[in-house]
């Protein structure tokens, strides 16, 4: 079942007098439970791409469809609710929050939707920091976590509200590569287990290794689509 | 709600700068309570000054007197007969009732010559009604029939006078001639009411009734009143001089006292000024604040947008943290004004750094202000505090919310 559509998908940033074209027209399916990653020279549109994927920006011509409902002429209240309710995001710098503990900053992303009982929740928080190797480092504030500790809790947090689709833009970026491994390992693990759909933006040829889709974007337009077995 | 915690979380953050907003908005209210405190104190003395050594709670006279009273003319005059003195003992409440010829006078020391304000009391009624005996500093107040004066220190001193000097006192009489009062010093006052000490002479009433030539005429009673509410009083002795057709009038004291109560209304707008300094200073300290939380965590915002978080939602985290800062900023202003008012009411202000007593300022008040406590004043500032807390942070922290979540996102 497609969970993503994007249909002739173009972005132009108007700087001064000058149109500067980011996506010049891309056309891209994905399906539920895929793992995908869009790779590409820096300036080739990747972050504008998932950006507009993540509905965080809406597209100059073209359609945008997410579980079949188009999101690319949403008002700003209707892109933040399907955000809330369908995305989840992990960046390069983590954007933790640094006066809250591990699990607070997880509870923070849960809270926005889930209404219910603060046991349920809990519940919640500590399994998905434990399926992310954080047992026991609940109460550490962000300072007091690694690097590799710090993405865990980020994905924690995309990934505790169960969305149906989780945007990482260059997610390993600032990890050695130990740390690039497990956190590819946990987003992998994540995707088989609760058919999560993961796209990620990277240069890192680790990442790439994993993916099931390669997705190579170049001058702001989809220059070679791979799947693998 | 998380959101509250997350607010109440970010006080921590930036722990320098949100203890110098406190610290400011903590002065600011510091300032204002204390500035309230001598103002409220410098009235309250104000009034028992003028009470208790100028003119009691009520004072009675004929309108025709009253209107002129300031000039101190010999017309007008009242002389007590039977229905004065029964409408006066009729009266409930009263404490005391002080006859007094007002008079204006050369006072000569044998070299220099000054003009005064003479007044005939009868010494034991005057005493009735002030306090002026409490504060002779030197010799005493004369006693009944007794041919004696008593004067201020401060005249003493510009006179070089002395208890036991002789004065004479130049004076005109109803005649419009000239007559003098020569009479021995008993004792020089320092009264808390400085125009006591400045320029009035008080002599025997009888001896200023035979200078002036006035037969048995007196200026005004002055009457001092068993509670502070002198209006009871007031409307019994017009009831009863209307009753027997008697012409007087009764005065309450704030009749006398309207410069300093001109200037006690004047106060309340400087007040009102202040506050408004001190209100703005806090606004401008909480928008600051959000301000510059708002730049430094702008990837923070970005990542709550990415999130869902809706605009109103990251807003009422920053008002919550602008809230607190304005709840902490109040209580320790209150705190400090706690202790500056409590200082003041104990140790005064002295008159003495702003070079002398209060008269020359128009303030009945002698050597210090001392603060009055004013406890409304602390929980409506507090509460005006934080809504302007609250409202200050609504525009600033919409401003950091409204931005644009991509821009905000991969902010550098």
């Amino acid at each position: 079942m497609s969970l993503l559509e994007l249909k002739e998908v173009k972005k132009i940033y108007q700087q001064g007098k000058i149109k500067v074209p980011a996506l010049r027209g891309v056309d891209l399916h994905v399906e539920e439970g895929e793992f995908t990653t869009i790779f590409g020279p820096s300036g080739s549109g990747k972050t504008t791409l998932l950006n507009m994927i993540g509905c965080l920006d809406t597209p100059t011509e073209g359609e945008i469809r997410l579980n079949e409902k188009k999101v690319s002429d949403l008002s700003r209240k209707a892109l933040a609710m399907t955000r809330r309710h369908n995305i989840g995001f992990v960046f390069q710098s983590y954007n933790l929050i640094p006066v809250l503990t591990a699990y607070e900053n997880v509870e923070f992303a849960i809270r926005l939707i889930d209404h219910t009982s603060a046991l349920q929740i809990k519940e919640k928080v500590l399994k998905i920091l434990d399926e992310v190797g954080l047992n026991g480092l609940e109460n550490r504030r962000p300072n007091e976590l690694s690097g590799g500790e710090k993405q865990r809790v980020a994905i924690a947090r995309a990934l505790v509200k169960e969305p149906k689709l989780v945007l990482a833009d260059e997610p390993t970026a600032n990890l050695d590569s130990k740390n690039a491994a497990d956190v590819v390992d946990i987003m992998r693990k994540m995707n088989k287990e609760l058919k999560t759909t993961f796209i990620f933006s990277t240069h890192d040829p680790m990442v790439m290794k994993y993916a099931r889709r390669l997705i190579n974007l170049k001058d702001g337009m989809i220059s070679a689509d791979e799947r693998r077995g | 709600m998380f959101s509250f915690k997350l607010g109440l979380k970010n006080l921590t953050r930036q722990k320098r700068r949100n203890f110098i907003t406190i610290f400011v908005i903590a002065f600011a209210f510091l300032s204002y309570l204390m500035m309230d405190s001598i103002m409220n104190g410098m009235e309250e003395i104000s009034f028992d000054n003028i009470i208790n050594y100028d003119t009691g709670n009520v004072q009675v006279a004929y309108p025709e007197y009253w209107e002129d009273r300031d000039e101190l003319f010999l017309e007008n005059l009242m002389d007590l007969n039977r229905d004065m003195e029964e409408s006066i003992e009729n009266t409930d409440g009263l404490l005391g009732v002080s006859p007094e010829l007002r008079f204006k006078a050369n006072l000569n020391n044998g070299i220099d010559e000054v003009s005064v304000r003479g007044v005939g009391i009868s010494i034991e009624k005057y005493n009735q009604v002030f306090g002026t005996k409490n504060y002779v500093v030197e010799g005493s107040m004369f006693a009944p029939g007794e041919s004696k004066a008593v004067i201020g220190v401060r005249l003493a001193e510009l006179m070089d006078l002395k208890v036991s000097d002789y004065i004479t006192l130049l004076v005109r009489t109803t005649e419009d001639t000239f007559n003098t009062i020569d009479i021995e010093i008993a004792g020089l006052v320092r009264a808390p009411n400085p125009m006591i000490n400045n320029g009035i002479v008080f002599v025997p009433l009888e001896v200023a009734q035979e200078a002036l030539n006035v037969d048995n005429g007196i200026s005004m009673l002055a009457i001092k009143t068993v509670t502070g509410d002198e209006s009871v009083v007031i409307k019994a002795l017009a009831d009863s001089f209307k009753n027997k057709g008697l012409g007087l009038r009764a005065y309450s004291w704030k009749e006398s006292a309207a410069s300093v109560i001109a200037l006690s209304t004047a106060k309340k707008g400087g007040i009102g000024a202040i506050l408004s300094i001190v209100l703005l200073i806090g606004m401008i300290g909480i928008v600051n604040n959000v301000i510059l939380s708002a730049l430094e965590r702008t990837e923070e915002i970005g990542m709550m947008k990415a999130l869902g978080m809706r605009e109103w939602e990251i807003v009422f985290v920053f008002m919550v943290e602008a809230t607190g800062i304005g709840i902490l900023g109040g209580l320790a202003g209150c705190l400090l004004g706690y202790a500056g008012v409590s200082w003041l009411v104990k140790n005064g202000y002295s008159l003495a750094y702003i070079g002398g007593d209060g008269a020359a300022y128009g303030i009945p008040i002698l050597d210090k202000i001392y603060g009055a406590w004013n406890y409304p004043a602390f929980s409506f500032l507090f509460s005006l505090g934080v809504i302007i807390a609250v409202l200050s942070s609504i525009l600033p922290s919409y401003w950091a919310a409204h931005k644009d979540p991509v821009k905000a996102i991969y902010h550098r």
